[in-house]
């Protein structure tokens, strides 16, 4: 993985350890979009990683889709 | 060690980090709120070296380069302040707000209160000081003159034309060379915290004089506000339309040196938390902004003009403001229209959602006048806020009620499928198909409530109408902690427990509300979770303690309104009566709502 996404995976990384944990269930998919977004980064990279990641936050909403939605 | 053995470690160790670290943290970064210190007694001079009062105003500490504006401090403060006032002759200022004098020696606006701000509580506390004079501790200070030859000196002694200014009697201040050349300044002020500087210069003399107007403000030491990341405290500017805060903070100009932007108009002055000290030039004015320090904890913003040649016989004339007082969002975007300065509001560091927390101020700020009570005010904002995610929240809550009701299948599950956490959610997520159960709302509502709830935070952190104002009962003033704590029996023991444990009885509440919303949300499957949910609500109850009162009521009702929506919620889904195992999903018992 580039330096540029271990830049990004650590405050995701961060987020699953601290916030994700004291807020209610949200998302509706899986893997879940903090996992997405670490898959994605290692995957592709910083720059398709982190775009992955914004759709993939931009489609989990309750009019969005749900369900198995893996990295591609 | 079994793997959830060890998460339980790690998330026990975690939650002490944050909050001990937390702890540390608030303590460097937000003080709590110390009653001003105002130096009023003389502090004994250090050294033989320290310069006497009559060579305060001299350029001297960093040679003036030809062209250049002096720097106006002093190396080491010392000196009574009624002592230096007394000093030297002064022009008495009077405005409905604003009370003090402009030293004539240098023509400098060095001595100014705000007489609707109150150092604390107690309305017949001393006002708050803005500008004080040099050489005394903190003094912090305002000027206008000019660069080039024959020009006025830093500590040069003006003529008034009266001895009073006030909002309707506007003073001329005259200061002519040996050559013959007549300076002028000519300062108004209005009703709030605007002055206006007219400098001329008119040439008396027979020969041609070159000059480049100034302005300048001048601070000794940072003060006792701290800069943070989300609050900035020190020297600001407004240059080529782009704010100017972190990159020329205190601690940056000692150890990186002096910054300068040749740009034209904009602003740049000093800042703290709710006052500001600020030079505004002529808009359309070429200048070089400069933002410096110097030896002995001094600190200078300034701008240059372009040079003007003032032909024999003529007169030149610029037109400057100062802007000395509170940041009042109002009076800041009424000078940025009137005076067509670009992003004088930016001098409240509002962040990064400011386009969302101006709108929450300005609806803050009438809630307060139509109410008369800040708390109620906050307490109106908050429901309106919520009323307004409403839709998004509702739906969370909803899909959260129904999913409780298959938690014990999704246990289950989970159970079946320990070692393959892919597996399980596949089949969890044919389980929502089958029980017709709603997906969760998602994680791009939260996401877009963040700013919201940011800016929210932002508007009730900077807020100057919250400063000393009280709530009810005990909340004497919303923007100080809660100061009524349990631990000395709510004050009838004479004693101060340590900060840090010294929680009031306002976070208490917001933790007891924290935890009963919590209560309500499905039981996280996973042990570990469980554990951090259940220590949560009384970490964040020590973690929220130390700020303002004001913060912790809007988090209340914010908890509250969550409490009322989710039991709403859990009331329409009730849990079924036979157990889950046993229930075939029948049409009619469980609303499909999920195709829209």
């Amino acid at each position: 993985m580039s330096l540029a996404g271990r830049v990004l995976v650590l405050p995701i990384r961060l987020y699953q350890l601290t916030l994700s944990r004291i807020m209610p269930p949200s998302c509706r998919f899986a893997p879940s979009c903090s996992a997405y977004a670490i898959g994605a980064l290692q995957k592709h990279g910083a720059v398709k990683g982190l775009w992955l990641a914004l759709r993939r936050i931009g489609r989990c909403h309750p009019w969005g889709g749900s369900g198995y939605d893996p990295v591609p | 060690m079994t793997q959830d053995n060890r998460n339980m470690i790690v998330a026990v160790l975690m939650s002490a980090l944050v909050l001990l670290g937390w702890t540390f943290f608030s303590e460097k970064y937000f003080p709590p709120a110390k009653p001003v210190v105002v130096a009023s007694a003389p502090i004994a001079a250090p050294s033989a070296t320290t310069p006497s009062a009559t060579t305060t105003a001299s350029p001297g500490v960093a040679a003036a380069v030809p062209g250049a504006i002096p720097v106006a401090g002093v190396v080491a403060p010392v000196g009574d302040r009624k002592a230096v006032l007394a000093a030297s002759p002064r022009v008495i200022v009077d405005t409905p707000r604003l009370q003090g004098s402009i030293n004539l020696k240098g023509a400098r606006f060095d001595d100014l209160v705000m007489t609707q701000y109150r150092e604390t509580k107690d309305k017949t506390s001393p006002p708050v000081r803005l500008l004080s004079p040099s050489p005394v501790i903190d003094a912090w200070f305002g000027q206008f003159g000019w660069a080039g030859p024959g020009v006025p000196p830093v500590d040069a002694l003006w003529t008034a034309s009266s001895t009073r200014l006030t909002p309707a009697a506007p003073v001329t201040l005259t200061w002519t060379s040996p050559a013959g050349v007549r300076f002028e300044q000519v300062i108004a002020v209005d009703k709030d915290f605007l002055f206006t500087v007219n400098q001329r210069v008119a040439n008396g003399s027979a020969a041609p004089v070159n000059v480049q107007p100034w302005g300048l403000v001048s601070r000794h030491g940072e003060g006792v506000e701290k800069t943070a990341f989300n609050l900035h405290v020190g020297p600001i500017g407004v240059i080529d339309g782009t704010l100017r805060d972190s990159e020329i903070e205190y601690k940056k100009l000692q150890e990186g040196g002096a910054k300068t932007y040749a740009t034209t108009g904009g602003w740049l002055g000093i800042t703290e938390k709710y006052w500001l000290a600020a030079v505004i030039p002529d808009q359309k004015e070429k200048i070089d902004a400069r933002f410096a320090s110097a030896p002995g904890d001094q600190f200078q913003t300034d701008f240059l003009g372009v040079p003007i040649a003032v032909q024999p016989g003529k007169i030149a004339q610029t037109t400057a403001h100062f802007y000395a007082g509170a940041k009042e969002i109002k009076l800041l975007d009424g000078y940025m229209t009137s005076l067509n300065v670009p992003h004088l509001d930016l001098a409240i560091s509002w962040g990064w959602f400011g386009f969302i927390a101006q709108p929450i101020y300005k609806l803050l700020s009438w809630l307060f006048t139509f109410t008369g009570n800040f708390g109620l005010a906050i307490i109106c904002l908050t429901l309106i806020v919520r009323a307004a995610l409403f839709p998004i929240a509702n739906k969370q809550y909803e899909s959260m009620a129904k999913m409780r009701i298959v938690a014990p299948k999704m246990k289950a599950i989970q159970e079946r499928n320990k070692g393959d956490k892919l597996k399980a959610q596949q089949e969890m997520m044919v389980l929502y198909k089958t029980e017709k159960v709603n997906p969760l709302a998602g994680c791009l509502p939260l996401v877009l409530q963040i700013p919201i709830f940011y800016a929210l935070y932002k508007t009730l952190l900077l807020s100057t109408e919250m400063r000393h104002q009280p709530f009810a009962l005990w909340i004497t003033d919303l923007s100080a902690p809660d100061p009524m704590t349990p631990l000395n029996l709510f004050g009838l023991i004479p004693w101060t427990p340590p900060a840090m444990i010294a929680i009031g009885i306002f976070p208490i509440i917001l933790g007891v509300t924290m935890w009963l919303q919590q209560r309500m949300n499905p039981t996280p499957l996973d042990p570990v979770q469980k554990q951090v949910f259940a220590i949560m609500p009384w970490m964040f109850m020590f973690i929220m303690a130390p700020f303002a009162a004001g913060l912790q009521l809007y988090w209340i009702v914010n908890n509250l309104v969550s409490i009322a929506q989710q039991w709403f919620m859990l009331r329409k889904y009730p849990m079924p009566a036979t157990p889950p195992e046993a229930i075939t999903v029948k049409p009619g018992t469980v609303k499909p709502t999920s195709v829209k």
